[in-house]
């Protein structure tokens, strides 16, 4: 996964820009520069697997902009703010809005590339629970009403009898419903089953 | 004139004569019968006579007779009778001699005097003998008719008892002169006389005793009013003259007639006068402040209203008596100014001063003095009228506004350079991080043991950029925040404009906004305290950027340019291409703490304003027609020796 993360880094110094660029580059980032938000937000690239190193003050769209735009669309890339001002409630507020973190200029390199590193990850993981997530769902799509009732009641912990009486079928029914939705759902176990529902009912 | 001359022409009746009785003989010529008959003036001698006489018929025939009559049995003793008798002699003679010693001193019997008097009774012109206490003796009838009074009323009165004042003194003058001199004296007078106008050419001479001794004058006086308009009487020119005499009198009575209609009129403006006067007074005296008239001609203060008392503190009394006592109440660092400007507002009319007065109890008073000429139908200026008005009050709210206003520099000037450390750390903070990124990368790539330095060379080259570009933005803003006399001195506007840009320039980067110089050169120099010029300037430029970012679309577009004013001056605008302003609000914006602005402090404006007129100059606003607003300021101009 990392190696297919990249980088997206905007800021409209040229020089830091550029410099940045190097230095992640020099560490194995794959990296993309915008020299404003716009751009960023113009090319191709959003939604892709990475995360963003965002100044805070650019003419236009400012980071603060940027960030709540992404949110806006659902995109949930870690941003690291980068900022010549030490503007605390800025940082405040970029920190409530979700950034992954705010980093003062001048930084040292390594602090920036362990955080990178870190944003990759997390952004790594996000994008792999959503694929799960994408995944169940799709199997849980498969579920004819009835199998969708009894997978209710059995991930509450009800025993099958319970369950032919409440829904007025036969025992044997049930065990064939059960054994349906362990199926589609690929679950091997009740456990698998339960972990499937929980990924499902996060946000 | 005429009658006077009928008067004196016609014969003098001797009868018109009157004459002090010792001057004459019992005997004497026919004018003394309208003398008789009076007590006063019979012969001393006749008089004691007549009163022996009958006393001693009363004591021995009238006394016996009646006593008889009234008591029958008494009888008077002889020895009564004859004591009676002898007091009546001795009375008789004591009589005698009283009478005879009050007329010796002018009793000098003479041939002479004889002759003299005659002289003067019958003289046909005014004819007189007076003693030396210029009591008349003897006046003849035409006399009389000069004095107006019968002859006899004449006698023994002087001239102030029979002439007006004027008259009195020139006959006076006459008599000492004949008296001193001890000889005659011809004089030719002109005198009115009862209304008419004599001329007299009178001869006046010493009237002696028999011993020669002066004791007294004589005089007769020709009348020679005819005579006088022309020395050579020609046949007609009396009736001439009589007629230019009838005309210039009826002239001189319409010229009267005139004079007493314009008299008449002068009284009715004296009047109305005296009303605008009373008005005029009951204003001056009750405005608060002090009304004063200064007499150019005359030198002096010739009025100030008893405000004065109340503002000065000072008596007016005093200061009629000692005129500069109100410049002696001028604070000492005033006065010599005030004193210049009150002697030449005697030449030049005008008098406008601002001052302070020290009053008696100390305390100190602000005074706002102007005069203008008051000027005559001529044009002349003869007077300066005046107002002081106490200005104290007013003063004080000035002062107290500058502090105000110099807080408030102090306070944006603060927040100002808050501000710009931010601003600079922001600046520097950019290259820096460039230069510690490009170096990391470097050591990154030098760290790996197949890396040919060279390939480093690019990004050194950039390290370098970067640390000059740092070392620059400190250069800008030492330009900008050098420590400078906060004095005015000369300077190039255009160069500050351009320094000042540069500064701004990230700014402007940041904001998406483009920045276009429209400078005028040449450009004279302006003369102001340029660090705060720059400091105005930058808080034009910073309203721009921000107006402009709060509309997404249309040109960023900022202009600055410079031009030379009519009236010796420079001007710099701002202009931006942002929303602009509700042109109600033109005025609001000056006001301190007024903001569009969530975080700002609104001062920016307002202490731009201040700052700018602090130098002489003027700042203000106007709408763009295409939108946007546009900032001005004006300078002076440095004078170009």
């Amino acid at each position: 996964m990392p190696d297919k993360a990249t980088v997206f880094l905007i800021d409209d110094d040229q020089a830091v820009r550029d410099a940045i660029r190097l230095l992640l580059e020099t560490s194995g980032f794959t990296v993309q520069a915008f020299a404003s938000a716009l751009e960023f937000l113009n090319s191709s690239v959003v939604g892709q697997p990475g995360c963003l190193v965002l100044d805070v003050r650019m003419p236009g769209l400012s980071g603060l902009d940027l960030q709540k735009r992404l949110q806006a669309q659902g995109l949930r890339i870690p941003i690291i703010f980068i900022t010549g001002h030490g503007d605390v409630p800025m940082a405040i507020r970029a920190m409530k809005a979700g950034a992954f973190d705010f980093i003062e200029k001048p930084f040292q390199g390594q602090t920036l590339l362990a955080r990178i590193e870190e944003a990759l990850a997390v952004d790594g993981q996000e994008r792999c629970r959503q694929a799960q997530r994408t995944d169940a769902a799709a199997r849980l799509a498969l579920l004819s009403p009835r199998e969708r009732e009894v997978l209710e009641r059995v991930a509450d912990g009800q025993y099958n009898k319970v369950i032919a009486s409440e829904l007025g079928i036969s025992l044997s029914t049930v065990e064939i419903h059960r054994k349906r939705v362990m199926e589609k759902l690929e679950a091997e176990s009740l456990s698998d089953l339960i972990r499937l529902l929980t990924l499902l009912q996060d946000p | 004139m005429h009658d006077a001359k009928d008067r004196f022409s016609a014969p003098a009746e001797p009868s018109g004569f009157a004459a002090v009785p010792q001057l004459w003989p019992t005997n004497s010529p026919p004018c003394i019968q309208s003398n008789r008959g009076k007590m006063g003036d019979c012969h001393p001698a006749t008089l004691s006579l007549v009163f022996a006489f009958g006393g001693l018929i009363w004591l021995w025939l009238i006394n016996p007779t009646v006593m008889a009559w009234l008591n029958p049995a008494g009888t008077i003793p002889f020895s009564l009778s004859v004591p009676s008798a002898l007091v009546i002699l001795a009375s008789a003679g004591l009589l005698y001699w009283i009478l005879q010693g009050r007329d010796a001193a002018n009793r000098v019997p003479s041939p002479q005097n004889q002759q003299l008097i005659e002289f003067i009774a019958h003289s046909a012109d005014p004819a007189f003998l007076k003693n030396q206490q210029g009591c008349y003796l003897a006046v003849n009838a035409p006399f009389a008719q000069l004095a107006a009074r019968p002859a006899i009323d004449c006698l023994n009165r002087d001239d102030s008892a029979l002439f007006p004042p004027e008259i009195v003194d020139v006959f006076l003058k006459h008599d000492r002169q004949v008296m001193a001199d001890d000889t005659a004296s011809y004089r030719e007078n002109t005198l009115v006389i009862h209304g008419a106008i004599y001329s007299f050419h009178t001869t006046r001479w010493p009237y002696r005793d028999a011993g020669g001794r002066s004791i007294g004058v004589c005089g007769i006086a020709r009348d020679i009013t005819a005579q006088k308009p022309a020395e050579n009487p020609v046949p007609g020119a009396r009736a001439d003259m009589e007629s230019r005499i009838r005309e210039r009198t009826a002239a001189l009575l319409s010229i009267n007639a005139d004079l007493e209609r314009q008299i008449a009129a002068r009284i009715q403006a004296e009047v109305a006068l005296r009303d605008s006067q009373e008005r005029f007074r009951q204003l001056a005296e009750h405005i608060r402040e002090v009304f004063w008239v200064y007499g150019i001609d005359e030198e002096r203060l010739l009025y100030i209203s008893p405000a004065y008392e109340e503002i000065w503190g000072y008596p007016i009394d005093g200061l009629y008596e000692r005129p500069m006592a109100w410049i002696e109440a001028i604070h000492p660092d005033d006065r010599a100014r005030v004193k210049i400007a009150h002697i030449d507002k005697r030449s030049s009319g005008h008098f406008h001063e601002e001052y302070r007065i020290v009053r008696p109890d100390g305390t100190i008073r602000w005074i706002w003095d102007r005069g203008f000429p008051v000027c005559d139908e001529a044009g002349h200026a003869y007077r300066i009228a005046g107002l002081a008005e106490d200005i104290t009050r007013r003063k004080l709210a000035e002062d107290q506004l500058r502090r105000q206003q110099v807080e408030l520099t102090r306070i944006s000037r603060l927040s100002l350079a808050v501000e710009l450390a931010a601003n600079l750390a922001h600046q520097l903070n950019q290259p820096l991080a460039a230069i510690v990124a490009y170096t990391q990368a470097c050591l990154a790539l030098l760290r790996q043991a197949d890396t040919d330095p060279r390939v480093l060379t690019g990004t050194l080259d950039e390290i370098v950029n970067q640390g000059l570009r740092a070392g620059e933005i400190i250069r800008h803003l030492r330009e900008l925040v050098q420590k400078h006399p906060a004095a005015q001195a000369a300077f190039d506007l255009n160069a500050l404009i351009r320094s000042v840009a540069r500064y701004a320039q990230t700014e402007l980067n940041q904001a998406g906004v483009s920045l276009k110089l429209a400078l005028a050169d040449p450009l004279p120099e302006a003369l102001a305290d340029d660090i705060q010029i720059q400091l105005v300037l930058l808080s034009l430029i910073r309203n721009a950027i921000e107006s402009m970012s709060e509309q997404r679309d249309g040109p960023h577009q900022l202009t600055i340019s410079t031009s030379s004013t009519d009236s010796d001056g420079v001007q710099v605008t701002v202009r931006d291409t942002g929303p602009g302003f509700r042109l109600e609000m033109e005025e609001e914006l000056f006001r301190p703490f007024f903001t569009t602005k969530p975080g700002g402090m609104g001062l920016g404006l307002s202490v731009g304003r201040s700052i700018v007129e602090s130098q002489g100059g003027q700042l203000w606003a106007t709408l763009n027609p295409d939108g946007g607003a546009c900032f001005h300021f004006s300078l002076p101009v440095y004078p170009v020796s």
